[in-house]
């Protein structure tokens, strides 16, 4: 017991810091969602208040073309960036393993991962500018005018996501090399005796031994990508016209700009809610395959 | 012995401390200045050091960051600075919640140009110091330009339209306009110089005021009619970073560049530098810098001495350096270089008029550069754009 006592004794720095800097934070947050700027309860009512500001959700998008809203965008965000980079740092990682020179070319790779995002954002900036961008240059040697594509609303939201494809990336290849190290050669191997092709051994075997990492990927990359800020602030400030707008910059703007500390939190609680309603299950998937 | 050794040691350390205390009293001086612009403000600084002999630090911040930053340092009764440069609207937010020193007394207001102290001032007193101010007096052309492509000045709306159209043929010349962008404010400029020619002044007040809506048919027309079926017939160009659109309008890209009168500190030849305001317009902005000292700072008897020195003497050695117009009347005409006195004689005959989002402030001001940002890639949603002005004044 007095073991028992005396190893709790240690815990209790690490649960001071959590409690307040992590439980206390969270909890006020929440606490303050439920009341309005004028300090009244409001239950859920500033909930719908938020929700039906058209910088969240903006039907009239679906008709007329960007913004739709932050909400929406995020949406966005998760469907084409999440699927991008898992595939892509997959693919990278398993090439990459078999040719020579692999580990530099990770190494180059790895770059983007190491790049501060707020730097990330200005780079993203300068690379979609029509006058001095690479890739509107590229563009324009197959015939497409020139143009800045971060400061148009049908292309600002695609381009930050494209851009920010080479600044995760390197996350998932990292992780998926790892991972095909814990894959024994013998597999292969007997796989190659079965005269299972390339492509066969990689759905067959590589796919499926790679899930837990897959699953870290996944939450991994959705709770990054949900709480995307750095990227969208300094490259488009979520415009024009809101077109490239995220929920954790439109969190900011109620937050610091309208000094409106109790839609911020509503923000805040929704995005904390569906960070765990993502992470809790896909931790507890990833830990039940573990031996 | 020893205790004589102690002693004298003692004696030595307490001399230091003293005197290195002395020396370490600083003032912290914030602006948004940076690269020519901040070069033209050191002297200014530099003078005070020599004059008093505290030394004084310069830190760059936008304001757009400050409105993030001093909130919430206020609150926690700490300033990154005794001097900062900010919006008129922000000090006077500040002072009512007591985060401000007040200056009354500090200087002498008859001084200074009749209604710039106003936008510091509330409850008759005084929370802040005028600087110098800048016109943004229209559209800035290379005189050489003009010359070489046969181009004149315009005297009517048509005139500039058919300008517009003419340069557009130019081989070389990307648009007839360069459209600045930072966070939005260049493209703000040049939409109130639009309310204000074609609205007048009143409308430019009644807009800060809230007496007229953005989506009243008389400001839809300016936007529907004027703004917007130039936007459409591509003579401005897309947003593009200010200083590099400044490069290029230099370089011949662009053949008109609407920015305010620092641009005569920024270019390789002022004596090249024509500008016109768009034929009509009877105001032009002038908007004016406002400092401020927090109420937290360390020394106050020093950064009030250091504010009324900027608001005076630092004003005039300011317009010295060119592109800033002096809000102190006792800075001498003869100082300002000849390309400032151009720009200060198109205010003749015209009213000037306060910077219209810098005034309103607020929520508001970055909606309305990220709504004109919208319109000037999509002039065909003006009316959303519109509609949206509106929801945040609204608010």
């Amino acid at each position: 017991m007095r073991t028992l006592r005396g190893r709790a004794l240690f815990f209790v720095p690490a649960l001071a810091l959590l409690a307040v800097f992590v439980v206390y934070p969270v909890v006020n947050t929440v606490w303050l969602s439920f009341f309005t700027s004028e300090g009244q309860f409001a239950l859920l009512g500033n909930y719908g208040e938020v929700l039906s500001q058209p910088e969240m959700f903006d039907p009239r998008g679906f008709a007329r073309g960007f913004p739709y809203g932050a909400l929406v965008h995020n949406v966005m965000w998760i469907v084409i960036h999440l699927p991008l980079t898992a595939g892509l740092g997959l693919v990278l990682a398993v090439i990459l393993r078999e040719i020579r020179g692999g580990a530099i070319v990770k190494s180059i790779i790895f770059l983007g991962m190491v790049t501060p995002m707020v730097v990330g954002g200005v780079i993203l900036r300068f690379l979609f500018d029509g006058n001095v961008g690479i890739l509107p240059s590229l563009m324009s040697i197959v015939g497409i005018p020139r143009r800045t594509l971060t400061a148009y609303p049908d292309t600002a939201l695609f381009s930050l996501i494209l851009g920010s494809l080479w600044l995760w990336t390197p996350f998932s290849m990292i992780l998926y090399s790892a991972g095909l190290e814990t894959i024994p050669d013998y597999v292969y191997e007997a796989a190659v005796i079965d005269g299972a092709s390339p492509m066969r051994a990689f759905f067959a075997i590589t796919v499926p031994m790679l899930r837990p990492v897959t699953g870290v990927v996944i939450t991994m990359t959705f709770l990054w990508v949900l709480k995307i800020f750095d990227i969208v602030y300094v490259a488009t400030m979520g415009g024009p016209g809101g077109a490239s707008n995220v929920l954790a910059l439109q969190m900011y703007m109620y937050a610091f700009r309208e000094f409106d500390a109790n839609s911020a939190a509503v923000v805040a609680t929704l995005l904390m809610l569906v960070a765990l309603a993502v992470s809790i299950p896909t931790f507890r998937s990833v830990r039940g395959e573990q031996p | 012995m020893r205790r004589k050794v102690v002693f004298l040691l003692l004696t030595v350390l307490a001399v230091f401390s003293l005197t290195g205390l002395a020396a370490e009293k600083k003032l912290t001086v914030i602006s948004g200045w940076s690269g020519p612009e901040m070069d033209a403000f050191m002297p200014v600084l530099k003078e005070f050091e020599k004059e008093t002999g505290i030394r004084v630090d310069y830190q760059i911040y936008r304001a757009e960051d400050l409105a993030v930053l001093l909130p919430a340092q206020f609150d926690s009764k700490t300033a990154p600075a005794d001097v900062i440069f900010m919006w008129a609207w922000f000090i006077n937010k500040q002072a009512q919640n007591g985060h401000v020193l007040e200056v009354t007394g500090a200087l002498n207001e008859s001084d200074f140009v009749p209604g710039v102290l106003d936008a510091v001032k509330s409850g008759g007193k005084l929370w802040g110091a005028p600087y110098t101010g800048k016109i943004k007096p229209g559209f800035w052309y290379r005189k050489s330009f003009f010359k070489q492509h046969g181009l004149a000045v315009p005297n009517t709306w048509e005139e500039f339209v058919d300008l517009c159209a003419r340069i557009k043929k130019l081989p070389g010349v990307r648009a007839p306009i360069a459209s600045g962008n930072g966070v939005g404010w260049p493209l703000s400029d040049v939409t109130e110089h639009f309310i204000a020619t074609f609205g007048g002044p009143e409308m430019t007040r009644d807009l800060i005021a809230g007496k007229v809506k953005w989506t009243d048919p008389a400001v839809r027309a300016i936007f529907e009619n004027r703004l917007a079926p130039l936007l459409k017939a591509g003579y401005f160009s897309e947003p593009i970073e200010w200083t590099m659109a400044a490069d290029l309008w230099w370089a011949g890209d662009y053949a008109l560049f609407f920015m305010g009168s620092w641009i005569t500190g920024m270019v390789k030849d002022p004596a090249d530098l024509g500008v016109f305001a768009l034929p009509g317009a009877r105001g032009l902005v002038f908007g004016t810098d406002y400092a401020f000292v927090p109420a937290y700072t360390k020394y106050p008897a020093e950064a009030r001495k250091l504010l009324a020195h900027l608001a005076t003497r630092g004003q005039t050695l300011q317009v010295a350096a060119g592109g800033h117009i002096a809000t102190y009347t006792g800075a001498p005409l003869d100082v300002y270089p000849p390309v400032d006195r151009e720009v200060a004689a198109l205010l003749r005959g015209r009213e000037a008029l306060p910077d219209l989002d810098d005034t309103i402030g607020g929520e508001w001001q970055p909606a309305f550069w990220d709504q004109l940002k919208l319109l000037w890639v999509s002039p065909d949603r003006v009316g959303e754009v519109l509609d949206t002005l509106q929801r945040k004044a609204g608010k």
